[in-house]
């Protein structure tokens, strides 16, 4: 009677146990994702105007790179064959794949790999790794660590290389941190992404971005190769000096927005700026 | 250890780890009307902040601007024939203040609880208001006039919440909410006649962030379906920021230019 009545409690306490097992990972994200360019595609596909720096909180220094940056900087042998950085690629031009990395021991997601098409190998680590030293290279994706919260996933951001927060020559600087939030409804996924740097932007800076599953999708490989582009001589960078840049007031004629709301800064981010452009007209 | 102890121990330990769960509101969680069982707070003023598609939300685009949107030829040959002046003379003027355009609309929003099933939000811009109703799914949509701001179905989806470890923490509830808005009278996506038709079906996730400053966000996926106009469908993500108070709470009435 005893040994049934054992059989009967260790059955019970296999059922208990079953029921409230742990579960790490939420939610998978990992697939193959189409970005859906249905935001600013004109700044996502062929690439942002010169001197748009609409609803963007830039500071005089963001501004000032702006205005001195050419495009032909890209044709550098230095540039061509430069990855988008960590934060600008959420809202790049190109597929993502996400994978996991999984502990073949305990069955646990440890990390998931994000990469496009013109990017570095982006690693989230979810196995409570510390950060490396203030010291520690900066790298194009930075290193990030993801937490969750419900079936969203955190992700913390740092040691990421100067890039730019808009194809245009804003600047994003190494000190920048990123916070992003991987939310899946179905098959869409959004990435929100809020970005602080203290050098060149004087608010946090926030894009929601949207993609959708699609089960044929392959990101092809990027064998960037560097050739001379164009034919100058050694050392030249291409630039303007500040307060000669012909081209700046372009983007705001062509547009018809006045010239002041096209230089951005914190303050056009917000609605009540709206009743200040018409007033401008 | 005699065999009434095994049992007593047996049950206890069962009793134990199962009310963890259940506390927790995922499995088996005593029903609850809506509005106590929110895994998120979704009340209050909240300020749209534009950060993404700034010269078509900020201004008026010109007619023909349907920069990055799906549109078939059908929704195409709508676009080009953008008139304000005869939305104004049709007593229009509000077809950008519709549901799937509304909430691209730079502006505030004012989410409050009609009632315990019934969640409303207003927006200054256009005067609008919106209501989400929850309902299972056992009910049916109630038969109605189509409207610009239609029949919004609403349901909590539930997440578990976790420790550090991995172990579900009971009693906190995780989720966002999803909305479901049919029986559309048809509008704009954008001020400048960008159209959906009346056939089209918006979803809607609010999910709700903190970023490390401390700031609360909605960040709102919005996915709008539509054959007749729009192929495929369109999603777009947009996010406000909570607001202390209403002070800069500012009606405006709907405009057509």
């Amino acid at each position: 009677m005893f040994y049934k009545t054992t059989i009967f409690f260790l059955v019970l306490l296999t059922i208990a146990l079953v029921s409230v097992a742990p579960a790490f990972a939420q939610v998978d994200f990992s697939g193959e994702w189409a970005p859906r360019f249905y935001e600013d595609n004109p700044e996502r596909g062929p690439g942002p105007e010169l001197a748009d720096y609409l609803g963007i909180p830039i500071n005089a220094a963001a501004r000032m790179r702006g205005d001195t940056w050419q495009a032909s900087q890209q044709t550098l042998e230095e540039w061509q064959c430069r990855p988008h950085g960590g934060f600008y690629i959420w809202r790049g031009p190109s597929q993502l794949r996400i994978t996991k990395e999984v502990d073949p021991v305990t069955r646990q997601i440890t990390a998931f790999h994000a990469e496009w098409l013109r990017s570095v190998d982006n690693p989230v680590y979810l196995d409570g790794r510390p950060r490396p030293s203030e010291n520690a290279p900066h790298t194009w994706g930075g290193f990030a660590t993801g937490k969750w919260d419900g079936d969203m996933l955190t992700v913390t951001v740092d040691h990421l290389k100067e890039n730019y927060v808009r194809r245009n020559g804003l600047p994003l600087s190494d000190k920048a941190t990123v916070t992003e939030h991987w939310i899946r409804n179905g098959d869409f996924l959004t990435v929100v992404t809020i970005v602080t740097d203290p050098v060149y932007l004087t608010e946090p800076f926030i894009r929601s971005t949207d993609y959708e599953l699609d089960l044929h999708q392959l990101v092809e490989p990027y064998p960037c190769a560097v050739v001379p582009e164009i034919d100058r001589p050694q050392g030249a960078i291409p630039h303007w000096f500040p307060g000669t840049n012909p081209d700046l007031h372009e983007f705001a004629e062509k547009h018809g927005i006045p010239f002041e709301a096209t230089r951005g800064g914190a303050e056009t981010m917000y609605p009540d700026y709206r009743f200040k452009v018409k007033d401008m007209k | 250890m005699n065999r009434r102890m095994l049992w007593l121990f047996a049950v206890v330990l069962l009793l134990a780890l199962r009310c963890g769960v259940q506390a927790q509101g995922r499995r088996g969680a005593p029903p609850q009307v809506p509005k106590a069982a929110a895994p998120i707070d979704l009340t209050g003023y909240w300020v749209s902040v534009i950060t993404e598609d700034w010269r078509v939300r900020m201004v008026t685009p010109n007619k023909g601007n349907y920069e990055s949107v799906p549109l078939t030829p059908a929704g195409r040959r709508v676009a080009d024939g953008w008139d304000p002046a005869k939305d104004e003379a049709a007593g229009n003027q509000c077809n950008a203040y519709a549901a799937p355009g509304l909430m691209r609309i730079p502006g505030r929003l004012h989410i409050t609880w009609q009632d315990d099933n019934t969640l409303r939000l207003d927006t200054d811009s256009g005067t609008q208001s919106r209501l989400f109703h929850f309902m299972g799914p056992e009910v049916q949509t109630p038969a109605g006039q189509k409207s610009l701001q239609g029949y919004s179905r609403a349901q909590w989806e539930f997440a578990a919440a976790l420790d550090g470890e991995g172990r579900v923490v009971p009693g906190v509830r995780k989720g966002n909410l999803k909305a479901v808005t049919t029986l559309l009278k048809g509008g704009y996506l954008r001020k400048n006649g960008v159209p959906f038709s009346e056939n089209a079906v918006l979803t809607e996730y609010f999910d709700r962030i903190k970023t490390p400053n401390g700031d609360d966000w909605i960040i709102l996926t919005a996915v709008v379906d539509d054959p007749l106009y729009l192929n495929p469908s369109f999603v777009v993500s947009t996010n406000f920021k909570k607001e202390s108070d209403g002070s800069k709470w500012n009606p405006t009435p709907c405009s057509a230019r």
